[in-house]
């Protein structure tokens, strides 16, 4: 039986930027994508791989629907939607955390129902419950620093890497939620009908992503 | 709101889709009936105390109240109704049930997936031989054949492994319940973390593999009887020895895998598990496995049964895949040629009678279906 292209959802942007190395150094020709133009799938006779370009949240919702069979994405996202799939390898790119932040004059420990900022909703009510406080939250699709200065929240819980945004907005960390990463992402069926190429793929990359820690830990 | 809206989650059927599914459904019923399964069919509703038991995964459920307060619930699962029912009319058992019914479980909003999704499955209850789990199997094996073109291959599982392994580890629940759920999903970042803690342990290189532990029958033996598992696995292990060499010399042909790093299918299966997939499949085309504690949510006295349920929804949309539709006849005929048309359809595989009053009416009739016409009045008076 002639084995299937396997279908890889990529996150586009940052994530796609930080991957390509990764996928490039595993021996994977990404030129169609670094050449995409304004192509959103990119499928090759001569490769075994398809990518499709999509946003996060979308790469969790192809993936659930076997629309693909890998995803990259990062663990926020897989977390906010609550994703069934396997999560097969942590890419250690992408890695920034998830923090609590507002203004100086925010007192954490008011006694009184808050209310919270954030395009995460899950994570942060997960974060409150485990608190044991009962907060309001309100969705925010973008630039989730406005919601303190702008009186709209009393905080906001955010991903963030260096915390420069935070910073230059003024506000500032009262605490620390859990780390972020890209992760490679496996949908259930697809593990079970191509097990041997995508743990190939796996395995290349897992090999990939040590050598690049390695180096890390010792420069030359 | 426009009042011919559907439900999120929910879809009308008709047309081919509906007829292969109804054609399905049919072979499915012809072959309970041919096997001697009782038919079985429990309400859409039911109290919601008797899903209690079940997992619903990221799925809720639809949930209604009755005049007098009380939680109803749209069946989530046919399995649970069904172990209500023995418990409450104390059917003599042993017995073996056969249905087809609706199921519905609310899924993430906007995701494309349906919420009310037909399923057939069977029963098997009050047999504790292994001689049930075989013809579950059995089942599975004539049905794919019967159903589909794709080669289906049967997954065998043992509900119990995974927990007799993580109990060998350690004493704290929490603790093997984090790995079995790290295991289970796959979740490898949190699972190599959770299992350094025992990497001075023999086991170790085992629980290294473990996520990887599915595949052919030969080569997961081969890795078991290499690694020190605890004694008390030992009888699952050589359970799913037989019921692979049963199912090598029964059904030769038969694709055969064992997944011993999965979550069963549900948190109430004690034994075996088995699950059926195909190369072009979105999901799991069946799943089931031994309950033998199911009943005693109902009662005192559990009873050993296996169960099994086939996802009609999907084999339609694989059948559809492959399925050559035959081209469509209409048949045009005069009020008094009845019996000769009735005889031209007997004889026509897609065939359907024009209820035209005209034969105008009927050519436009046969134009829409995009099917041909079988004109038998040529050459006599047409029918006004």
């Amino acid at each position: 039986m002639p084995t299937k292209r396997l279908k890889i959802a990529l996150t586009k942007g940052r994530v796609e930027k930080q991957v390509l190395p990764l996928l490039e150094q595993a021996g994977i020709d990404c030129d169609l994508v670094r050449h995409k133009q304004r192509r959103l799938i990119f499928d090759s006779e001569t490769q075994p791989y398809e990518f499709i370009l999509a946003k996060g949240p979308d790469v969790t919702t192809f993936l659930e629907r076997g629309a693909a069979d890998i995803g990259i994405v990062g663990s926020d996202i897989l977390v906010e939607h609550q994703s069934t799939q396997y999560e097969l390898l942590d890419l250690g790119i992408g890695e920034c955390q998830f923090v609590l932040a507002s203004t100086q004059d925010f007192d954490p420990k008011a006694p009184r129902r808050k209310i919270i900022g954030t395009k995460y909703p899950l994570i942060t009510k997960r974060y409150f419950d485990r608190l044991g406080q009962d907060v309001e939250i309100i969705k925010i699709e973008g630039s989730v620093e406005l919601a303190p200065l702008t009186g709209l929240a009393d905080a906001i819980v955010d991903i963030t890497e260096t915390g420069t945004t935070i910073r230059e907005n003024h506000l500032q960390i009262y605490d620390y939620l859990q780390p972020v990463s890209t992760r490679l992402v496996v949908n259930r069926l697809a593990l079970k009908q191509q097990a041997n190429a995508i743990y190939d793929l796996v395995d290349r990359l897992a090999d990939v992503v040590n050598a690049n820690a390695k180096k890390e830990v010792m420069p030359s | 709101m426009l009042s011919n809206l559907l439900p999120l989650g929910t879809r009308d059927e008709f047309g081919r889709r509906a007829a292969t599914k109804q054609q399905l459904i049919a072979v499915i019923q012809a072959h309970f009936k041919q096997r001697g399964l009782a038919p079985i069919a429990t309400p859409l509703l039911e109290n919601q105390a008797v899903f209690d038991p079940y997992q619903m995964g990221n799925y809720q459920l639809y949930r209604l109240l009755d005049t007098e307060g009380q939680t109803l619930v749209l069946r989530p699962d046919m399995t649970l109704p069904i172990a209500r029912f023995l418990s409450a009319t104390k059917v003599p058992l042993p017995q073996k049930f056969g249905y087809v019914g609706d199921i519905f479980r609310v899924s993430r909003r906007l995701s494309g997936s349906y919420n009310q999704i037909t399923q057939a499955g069977v029963e098997l209850v009050g047999y504790a031989s292994l001689k049930a789990e075989l013809e579950c199997l059995a089942i599975a094996n004539q049905l794919s054949a019967e159903l589909i073109d794709d080669a289906v291959e049967i997954e065998l599982g043992s509900a119990p492994f995974a927990q007799q392994v993580v109990a060998s580890l350690t004493t704290d629940s929490e603790q093997q319940t984090a790995i079995k759920t790290a295991l289970f999903n796959k979740q490898i970042p949190q699972y190599t973390a959770l299992i350094a803690a025992y990497q001075d342990q023999p086991i170790y290189p085992f629980l290294q593999q473990w996520p990887r532990l599915f595949g052919q029958p030969k080569q997961i033996f081969q890795r078991l009887a290499q690694a020190p598992l605890p004694e008390t696995v030992t009888k699952w292990i050589d359970e799913l020895k037989t019921v692979v060499t049963w199912m090598q010399t029964t059904m030769p042909d038969q694709a055969v895998s064992i997944d011993l790093s999965s979550q069963a299918p549900q948190k109430y299966y004690t034994g075996l598990t088995f699950r059926g997939f195909s190369q072009a499949g979105a999901g799991y085309l069946f799943s089931g496995g031994r309950y033998d504690q199911l009943l005693a949510n109902f009662q005192t006295k559990s009873e050993p049964a296996v169960g099994m349920g086939l996802d009609v929804d999907l084999l339609t949309e694989l059948a559809l895949n492959t399925t050559v539709t035959t081209p469509k006849q209409v048949i045009y005929f005069n009020p008094d040629q009845w019996t000769q048309a009735e005889q031209v359809l007997a004889t026509q595989p897609q065939a359907t009678l024009s209820l035209a009053a005209d034969r105008a009416g009927a050519i436009i009739e046969a134009q829409q279906l995009g099917a041909a016409l079988i004109d038998l009045t040529e050459g006599t008076s047409d029918a006004n």
